[in-house]
């Protein structure tokens, strides 16, 4: 990467670092006037067109403030989607308004289950059989332990799709690749939680004196806090390389996805886990926080795909 | 997943067996440079060397480090990393390039010429005169073999602490004590020496560091016996050793500064070539070793390919980030990356030759000795095994490393001293 993309990037997190730990929840207003519902729209329907790259480091900003809002679903999927689709009037509509924040879409993929933030959505795209419908949908919404994300069941209500938009090019890829675009953007998030977890509990430790010293200085509790540094290190170096390979669309973006997915979500739990185990009592309190994201990690370890689910597709590769 | 076989073909763009998983870009001069070696390795690197070299006695072993040595030289492949005047002058993404495709053709491994090319040409480059650089660099080249005298029976992870003694007489030191965990000793030309010149200093301010020439009368190696069955750990005791004045490196007392220069020589590239050795050879046998219609199997071997993969990144961007900061650009790398890395490193080697070993079952503890010249990981996975404790203990035990993660990269307190 590039000293200038490395600036704009590092600038990019300390404005969304800012502006995301003011609340955890955020309305979707706020996320369109940052600029960050358009990173990927092309400037000319209202958007920044810069490229996933960019979206990776507020989706790691997420993560670390555990922020509940619709960026998820109704940025990085919604975008990812329509920038897959050949072009028509209909779409490009669609692109500018989204941008400018004019309707929130969300992006159904099958099973239609788990879907990110369809509550409240003005439009959902179905993405089944190869092609992408714009029905009318029941959204039941599904709660689930982590209450910073909103996740909801999508059934058609029988009549037929209004629009059908087609995949540019090949179909099966298309939804391949937004099936990694997502999976590379949970695991952003989870990397962003750990790192956040890593700094809480490192702060804590310096503070917190039992025996008449800080709880940090006994080996047990900085080797725990080691233990936590590498697994961020590696997952770092991982994810870095799915989100370049998903920008730059590269073939080898499979690998790299299923790579980064199952190894940062797997890490981000024990993260979680073991910063609950190091700040005591206190860490099990609700007020704590820590919980919220012990659970956020949790989804993202089985949304879009399990770690055993990646790690069975990159297995393919052996026989 | 929707569509298995655009899945499965996208898959293999990046199979375990391609060697190397840098994306080509066309025109490109690294990937010339990279046909290049490509080419040399396929007409250099002994065919079958494995098999000789399995099971053969120290001569042999010795010998053919030698020419391997040689014919890297020749090629100049040696010494990439030294400065382009004393016969180096790769650039770093050169080297890296040059170390992955090594690995990838299963090249065998300077086993024998390590603590010279990297260790003591580290410490002359950075502390040296120019006399004793141009005594031992072009030596070096010339096949000088060299040892790390560091260690000691009191002074291992707290290696200040360390004992043997030099007093000077007139132009010369006499050195006296006992060093431990010398690797290659019973091979070696010379040894980087420390020792203690000022007893009553601070332990770090008392120490000085010394060119010492292993034939001088005094200096006795005793081969110490390691789990493998191997001996190349040595011990060396010195018993009235006298080395003349110049040959002290640096400053009088200032020998632990020096010694930072020859530890921070095990950082970097020589991490980079391990990692990638992993990553290619290493990686390739488990793969071959394992029931691959097992699905539990499969998945630790995943968890390994990804892991394997995270290091190669993290070695690449230690490098990296070095050679910015040599060209004094601000570099990418935390305080504690290097440590990252080692302790990363041999946890990896030990978890992958731990579950080879348990793959190859009984049939794999009837192997009783290695090929000699080979990577940590030889495919004699009960072996390597054991021998990846030769990772996890020396060169500052995982235990200190997760304490320098946590002290020098996140800042938590120091242990209270005793002292």
């Amino acid at each position: 990467m590039s000293r200038e993309f490395e600036e704009f990037h590092d600038e990019l997190r300390s404005v969304a670092g800012d502006l995301l730990a003011k609340d955890r929840a955020v309305a979707w207003s706020v996320l369109v006037d940052a600029g960050w519902v358009g990173l990927e729209v092309p400037e000319q329907f209202g958007g920044a067109g810069v490229t996933f790259a960019e979206v990776a480091v507020i989706c790691e900003e997420m993560g670390r403030a555990a922020s509940a809002n619709n960026y998820l679903g109704s940025a990085v999927l919604a975008i990812g989607a329509l920038k897959a689709l050949q072009p028509s009037d209909t779409r490009d509509r669609l692109l500018a308004d989204v941008a400018s924040g004019a309707i929130r879409v969300a992006v159904a993929l099958e099973p239609l289950e788990f879907v990110p933030d369809a509550e409240g959505a003005d439009r959902i795209l179905v993405i089944t059989n190869g092609r992408v419908a714009e029905a009318a949908m029941t959204v039941t919404p599904q709660p689930v332990l982590d209450e910073t994300r909103r996740l909801a069941t999508v059934t058609a209500d029988g009549v037929e799709a209004s629009e059908v938009l087609r995949f540019d090019g090949d179909p099966h890829k298309q939804i391949k690749r937004l099936h990694e675009r997502a999976a590379v953007a949970i695991a952003c998030d989870s990397l962003g939680l750990s790192e956040a977890m890593l700094g809480a509990t490192v702060s804590y430790a310096k503070v917190r004196q039992q025996f008449g010293r800080p709880i940090g200085s006994f080996q047990a509790v900085k080797h725990a806090c080691a233990d936590m540094q590498v697994s961020i290190s590696v997952a770092r170096q991982l994810v870095s390389a799915a989100v370049e390979a998903v920008a730059e669309d590269r073939p080898d973006a499979g690998v790299a996805t299923a790579m980064a997915k199952s190894y940062t979500c797997s890490a981000a739990v024990d993260i979680a886990g073991k910063a609950m185990q190091l700040h005591g009592g206190i860490g099990y309190t609700w007020e704590s926080g820590i919980h919220v994201y012990l659970k956020r990690a949790m989804l993202n370890r089985s949304l879009f795909g399990s770690p055993a689910a990646h790690r069975k597709a990159l297995a393919k590769r052996y026989v | 997943m929707t569509n298995q076989s655009a899945e499965h073909e996208d898959m293999h763009e990046n199979s375990p067996n391609s060697p190397a998983q840098a994306h080509v870009r066309p025109g490109d001069e690294l990937e010339e440079f990279r046909a290049t070696v490509r080419a040399w390795c396929a007409e250099h690197i002994p065919t079958d060397w494995r098999r000789a070299q399995t099971g053969v006695g120290d001569e042999e072993f010795v010998r053919f480090q030698k020419s391997w040595f040689a014919e890297l030289h020749g090629a100049g492949y040696a010494v990439p990393h030294w400065p382009r005047e004393w016969g180096g002058g790769m650039s770093v993404a050169e080297q890296i390039v040059l170390y992955q495709e090594l690995a990838a053709h299963d090249a065998p491994r300077l086993v024998l010429a390590f603590v010279g090319i990297h260790h003591a040409a580290a410490t002359l480059l950075a502390a040296g005169t120019d006399e004793q650089r141009r005594r031992h660099l072009p030596a070096i080249l010339d096949g000088e073999i060299w040892v790390q005298g560091f260690s000691e029976p009191e002074a291992g992870s707290d290696l200040a602490s360390l004992r043997t003694s030099a007093r000077r007489a007139g132009d010369s030191y006499i050195v006296n004590g006992q060093k431990l965990w010398a690797s290659g000793g019973k091979h070696a030309d010379w040894c980087l020496l420390l020792a203690r010149t000022d007893p009553d200093a601070p332990k770090r301010k008392g120490i000085s560091y010394f060119l010492l020439d292993m034939t001088t009368p005094g200096v006795e190696v005793r081969p110490i016996r390691n789990a493998i069955g191997d001996s190349h750990f040595c011990e060396i005791f010195l018993n009235d050793v006298s080395i003349p004045a110049a040959n002290l490196v640096g400053a009088e007392n200032a020998g632990w500064q020096v010694a930072q220069a020859t530890l921070g020589a095990e950082r970097g590239l020589t991490m980079l070539e391990l990692a990638e050795r992993l990553g290619n050879a290493g990686f390739k046998w488990l793969v071959q070793a394992c029931p691959l219609d097992d699905p539990i199997v499969v998945d630790r071997l995943a968890r390994f390919e990804t892991e394997i993969t995270g290091l190669r990144g993290l070695c690449r961007k230690v490098v990296e980030s070095a050679d910015l900061e040599m060209r004094g650009v601000a570099g990418t790398a935390g305080p504690a990356d290097a440590s990252i890395v080692k302790l990363y490193y041999s946890e990896l080697l030990q978890r992958l030759t731990d579950f080879g070993a348990e793959i190859s079952g009984l049939a794999g503890l009837t192997e009783l000795t290695k090929p000699m010249s080979s990577g940590w990981e030889s495919g004699s996975w009960a072996l390597d095994f054991i021998g990846s404790w030769e990772w996890t203990i020396p060169g500052g035990s995982s235990e200190i490393q997760r304490t320098i993660i946590a002290e020098r990269g996140l800042g938590l307190p120091r242990e209270p001293s005793v002292a």
